[in-house]
């Protein structure tokens, strides 16, 4: 009967963990395959080797992936064909809605990609539930990986979906991990997605951020979204340099390669 | 909330010669016109003047984004062609950051019913449907409060819009107070929301349509 096959199948779908069954798009529950794609990332970056070699390090800078779907297929295309890319950087906007499906969508593409891939949350991924889907499927929102002598600091920046309380970024943890670095560390980079420069950056953080930034001992540079647009620049006095990605849309990316304690290539490419 | 607001809405889509018509078939007796002594049963005839709050079935549905399960009540008219139903939804807080109510209040329009012959059985292969949810719940981030300038997040976070289409199976369980068959109906409703659909249409070839696609299934109840 028609009633029994369709109970059947409802019944088949629930055991098998049907991607169908959505209980709201703001739900934070997703298949294992789609959860702490951070850590899983990193694991597969620190078994890989640096496909450069030596003392250089090559890797690809992108943010705003943000329902830019067909964009994302041609980003994937595009860095498999460079050469000796060590991983992906998304400078956060992973979703547009902070719903769990998108950050789904953009894996189900970034998946593709020869080498892994890492992300820094943006506000975007903020909205509604999208903190919790975000460390549902990344993992935490301040985070540090070191890779070829070179320690990233992954900080969430978005002061202003957090109605600038004053604790976001997180200042003292950012102080910890550039303060005193590793005998392996030869270089500093941070990425946030919102640049100091910005007014969705907590004003009453700036100061106190840029001189974190600028007192680090090895810092190369840092690395923001937001704006969908490249830029590079030193706007304040203490010499750090802020490179600013674009957006999937833009259909841009750029390439840096960095050796020595600050020494630094970049190259845009579009595809 | 909202769907509370909806009831008043709901009871205006209802007029009494729709119900009158839904019935009136099994209205022979024209005594039935006079008005029923107050202690005896109400006839057919009490249907007609059957209030709009005293809903025509329950439901109980799973998933399809309007909740873990929910629970609601509906009306029927067009024969059975047009349902419109308001339900509460939960999802609890292990699946979201604080747990979620979903109210929900939908149409679902079944245009066409199967010649089964003489069978309990009811078929209605296809129906189409629009659904709006509010969710409330703690651990939401509005997008559209003070933060931001307004239209930066032009979409609501809470409230979504979405359509389906689905299908129905009814089977008779006897018979109402007034005589008429009662049937336990089962459903389903494959959908999708103004979010996912705008994340398709913005990426034609690049996001797969059962990428978007939602299911929930449920049964109703009449009453």
């Amino acid at each position: 009967m028609l009633h029994r096959s369709l109970l059947a199948g409802a019944v088949m779908c629930l055991l098998a963990g049907c991607d169908l069954i959505e209980f709201s798009p703001n739900e934070t529950r997703t298949p294992e395959a789609f959860r702490n794609l951070t850590q899983k990332n990193l694991e597969r970056l620190q078994a890989q080797p640096n496909p450069t070699g030596g003392d250089t390090l090559r890797f690809v800078f992108t943010g705003d992936s943000q329902r830019f779907y067909s964009e994302a297929e041609d980003f994937v295309k595009s860095v498999n064909q460079q050469r000796n890319i060590a991983f992906v950087v998304l400078a956060g906007d992973v979703s547009d809605f902070g719903l769990v499906r998108e950050l789904r969508w953009v894996h189900d593409k970034l998946q593709h990609l020869r080498m892994p891939y890492l992300t820094v949350v943006g506000n975007h991924d903020l909205v509604a539930n999208g903190s919790g889907a975000y460390q549902q499927v990344y993992g935490p929102l301040n985070y540090t990986f070191t890779y070829a002598g070179t320690k990233f600091v992954m900080v969430d920046t978005n002061g202003r979906e957090y109605g600038f309380n004053g604790r976001v970024p997180d200042v003292g943890w950012v102080q910890r991990e550039l303060r005193e670095p590793a005998p392996d560390v030869k270089r500093q980079i941070v990425m946030s997605h919102v640049a100091p420069m910005s007014e969705d950056f907590d004003p009453k953080l700036v100061d106190s951020y840029v001189q974190t930034l600028g007192a680090a001992p090895r810092l190369a540079f840092e690395l923001n979204g937001h704006n969908h647009d490249f830029s590079i620049g030193k706007p304040f006095d203490n010499d750090v340099t802020f490179i600013n990605s674009y957006s999937f849309e833009k259909r841009q990316y750029v390439v840096l390669t960095v050796w020595g304690e600050k020494e630094f290539k970049l190259e845009k490419v579009q595809f | 909330m909202r769907s509370l607001f909806l009831l008043p809405l709901l009871a205006a889509l209802l007029p009494a010669p729709a119900r009158a018509a839904h019935l009136g078939a099994a209205v022979p007796d024209t005594t039935a016109a006079a008005a029923p002594a107050a202690d005896e049963p109400a006839a057919p005839l009490g249907l007609v003047a059957q209030p709009w709050y005293r809903p025509h079935h329950v439901l109980v549905q799973a998933a399809g984004g309007q909740g873990m399960v929910a629970a609601g009540v509906g009306y029927t008219t067009l024969r059975g062609k047009l349902e419109v139903d308001v339900l509460a939804g939960y999802v609890p807080k292990k699946y979201s950051i604080t747990p979620m109510g979903v109210f929900t209040g939908k149409a679902t329009f079944s245009p066409f019913a199967l010649d089964l012959g003489e069978t309990k059985w009811q078929v209605r292969p296809l129906s189409v449907g629009m659904f709006v949810t509010h969710t409330a719940s703690n651990g939401m981030v509005e997008s559209r409060d003070e933060k931001y300038y307004k239209g930066y997040y032009w979409w609501s976070a809470r409230t979504r819009i979405g359509g389906f289409v689905g299908g129905r199976v009814a089977r008779v369980i006897g018979s109402n107070r007034f005589g008429q068959p009662r049937t336990v109906a089962a459903y389903y409703e494959l959908g999708t929301n103004d979010l996912y659909l705008t994340s398709a249409m913005t990426n034609l070839g690049g996001l797969p349509l059962h990428d978007i696609l939602t299911l929930g299934f449920g049964v109703k109840l009449d009453l």
